[in-house]
């Protein structure tokens, strides 16, 4: 690593790791459920299992941001991060609420609003940890050398996201006003400000590993960060289709989220052709595949599967059923989930000097766990239109139809057994690189291999000497 | 080509128009919602209920509005296809409803807060909802060949509200207790009668759980489940299974 800050990823992407393990525990006690085993029933109940796994997603996936930051900010604007120690009393103050949030919903200390689970005093604590956060990296780019787009976008969107966490503390007895302010939360971030997030993560992890002209990527990234914020904002009607709110939002709901794949295309497009034109052959080719991996399918999952449902024709059959947990599925794993994955395995040789990328169980967890999560997609996918063509169409009794479809999610455990297996060979190569090593301040674990015929491009890394 | 600054400013503008509509929209929905959702029926009852609704965590089961957890039925028109009498039973012993079935947590609610919930259910199901949850288009084609959409309507609303849940008539229904198709060949009127009054008091270790109902209501639906002989309905199972 380049600055010695940059260090300060190593816990929260440990913090990831034990986070993720934990939430695909509590997705195989759903699967399970119904499949009609749910021996649990008395001790974690469907609803209780289902806030902790959408939660534990939402902290690790943070965490993972917040790592990335940590680790690239310095290096983009070429200064250390204002104060280590601070960083890490953040990053313990963030793990501490997380896992009081995660044992209070086992004794039913929550708000019962879908994905803001998270009890109101504890809101605040978040808030305060994610002001520290934003003050120490803010800080850092303001007495940083030079100020990056990519720097910037990804701060803008950090920034955003913290202000849109705001809407979601309105109170209100009104269900549909309620609703309102939890998509503005949840819709907002994901098919939002979180985008900044990864366009600014994908262009850093893009200049490095494929060596592109910088003045090329950043363009770019303003053309699809621009394209999500122009679908995306208004795409948010389609959450407005049917809650009690006004009939134009099926028009303008329709309208921009059948363009909300645009954005993603973008991405995709971008991350492929820059990889390919990049013309450095980058010794961590296992990133690079968790890059392009990211961008590939997080077209398919967020945007493909995302517009195939939200069309308002389509949408009045398959809302509110097992569809939305299948585009969920692939949305969050393609976007988000590979790009959290993607910059710690570009990460960790350089924080620690040893090179895991080539093993054959780095190559594993990318192949398992994608091959995985699509078959999951695909199981979710058979269960949701079954369900869509008898419960909402000829009008079969809900729990007959359950019945139904319970063998799909058979095939649903057996992919994510598979899936299962792809995440834990990756965190074992996690455990594997160890901690963080002094003596890597300053140096780059890809130096050698890049030799110097990549000096001259914009993701050199000094060298030593 | 497309420069850096243009692509800069392709964002910004696109950025503010889109926030700008957006916000304006926002406005104008929230100004229209009081009479879309018949704000004024929205009490304190009512909103005691969605109090419960939300400490109960309703919503990582089930879903209102089409918006929850996928795992227990839609709730938005419960009070129109279920009524009152069975969601009070429903939320006062779960399992009693629904043995052997898919599991819903017993919660502690106190009468007052049953109620609340049930005045909850009532003021969602008056929403204007764009058509949500839209009418089962097939079904008069996957039934084909039986009147049971025809036949709806001549059926005591408590029938089928009530015993549709677990029952099955003509091929429509629950698969929790037995076919009712022919009951009426096989109980006489005044057999059903004291059955409803408490179905455990005639065969104990039933799974049919005493509904509470009111003497009217046993009346018409004892009246109404006699006439369901065997011959005016397709072929059905002899005896009562599962009893």
């Amino acid at each position: 690593m380049k600055y010695r800050t940059q260090r300060i990823a190593y816990p929260f992407f440990a913090l990831s790791m034990l986070l993720v393990l934990l939430q695909i525990v509590y997705g195989f006690i759903m699967a399970f459920a119904h499949m009609g085993y749910d021996g649990l029933h008395d001790w974690i109940p469907f609803h209780v299992a289902r806030s902790t796994h959408t939660n534990l997603l939402l902290m690790w996936l943070l965490s993972g941001f917040m790592g990335a930051t940590y680790y690239l900010v310095p290096e983009e604007v070429e200064h250390d991060i204002i104060s280590e120690k601070l960083a890490y009393v953040q990053c313990g103050a963030f793990a501490v609420v997380g896992v009081i949030a995660i044992i209070g919903f086992h004794f039913s200390w929550w708000e019962g609003r879908k994905f803001l689970e998270i009890p109101r005093p504890l809101d605040y604590l978040v808030v305060v940890d994610v002001l520290l956060f934003l003050y120490l990296t803010g800080m850092t780019i303001y007495r940083g050398k030079r100020r990056t787009t990519t720097a910037m976008v990804l701060y803008f969107g950090l920034v955003s996201m913290a202000l849109l966490y705001l809407p979601g503390m309105i109170d209100t007895h009104h269900q549909t006003v309620d609703s309102v302010w939890r998509w503005w939360v949840v819709h907002l971030w994901v098919e939002g400000v979180w985008e900044l997030i990864m366009g600014g993560i994908l262009a850093f992890l893009l200049l490095k590993l494929a060596g592109v002209d910088r003045e090329v990527v950043e363009k770019w990234l303003y053309v699809i960060i621009g394209l999500t914020f122009m679908s995306g904002i208004l795409g948010t009607g389609h959450h407005f289709y049917f809650i009690g709110l006004p009939s134009y939002w099926l028009w303008v709901g329709g309208i921009f989220s059948a363009l909300e794949p645009l954005a993603f295309l973008g991405m995709a497009v971008y991350a492929l052709t820059l990889a390919r034109k990049g013309g450095r052959k980058h010794p961590n080719q296992n990133a690079l595949a968790w890059t392009v991996g990211c961008a590939i399918l997080s077209f398919v999952g967020a945007g493909f599967l995302g517009f195939a449902h939200t069309l308002p024709q389509v949408n009045r059959w398959t809302h509110g059923s097992l569809v939305t947990a299948m585009h969920g599925h692939l949305a969050f794993w393609g976007a988000y989930a590979m790009l959290v994955l993607g910059i710690i395995a570009y990460a960790m040789p350089n924080l620690t000097g040893r090179k895991l990328y080539d093993r054959w169980y780095s190559g594993y967890a990318f192949w398992a766990s994608n091959i995985g999560m699509v078959s999951m997609t695909l199981a979710l996918a058979a269960a949701g239109v079954t369900q869509v063509v008898l419960e909402r169409r000829a009008g079969m009794d809900f729990l007959l139809v359950q019945k139904e479809i319970q063998w799909h999610f058979l095939g649903m455990i057996l992919a994510a057994s598979l899936f299962t297996s792809g995440m834990l060979a990756y965190v074992y190569t996690f455990i594997r690189y160890g901690l963080p090593n002094p003596e890597q301040f300053g140096r780059s674990a890809y130096d050698q291999e890049l030799g110097a015929a990549s000096a001259a491009g914009e993701g050199a890394v000094p060298s030593p000497t | 080509m497309l420069s850096r600054s243009q692509a800069k400013g392709f964002f910004l503008v696109g950025t503010v128009l889109a926030a700008g509509s957006f916000l304006a929209l926002t406005v104008d929905s929230f100004a229209k919602v009081p009479e879309l959702t018949n704000e004024k029926a929205l009490d304190e009852k009512v909103q005691l209920g969605k109090a419960v609704w939300d400490r109960s965590n309703c919503m990582g089961c089930h879903t209102l509005l089409g918006e929850g957890g996928y795992y227990a039925p839609e709730l938005t028109r419960v009070y129109e296809r279920r009524g009152p009498t069975f969601i009070r039973a429903m939320l006062t012993n779960p399992e009693a409803m629904y043995p052997g079935q898919r599991r819903m947590q017993k919660y502690k609610l106190t009468d007052q807060e049953i109620d609340a919930v049930i005045a909850f259910f009532q003021w969602i199901g008056q929403m204007q909802l764009n058509d949500f949850p839209p009418r089962p288009i097939l079904m008069p084609v996957a039934t084909i060949g039986s009147s049971t959409v025809v036949k709806q309507a001549d059926r005591p609303k408590l029938f089928n509200q009530l015993c549709i849940a677990c029952h099955s008539l003509e091929g429509q229904g629950g698969a929790v207790g037995p076919k009712l198709d022919g009951v009426g060949s096989r109980m006489t009127m005044n057999q059903i009668d004291v059955w409803l009054h408490d179905p455990g008091k005639v065969k104990p270790g039933t799974a049919m759980p005493n509904l509470g109902l009111s003497e009217e209501s046993i009346r018409e639906l004892a009246a109404f489940l006699s006439t369901l002989t065997q011959g005016g309905t397709p072929p059905v199972t002899p005896a009562l299974r599962q009893q």
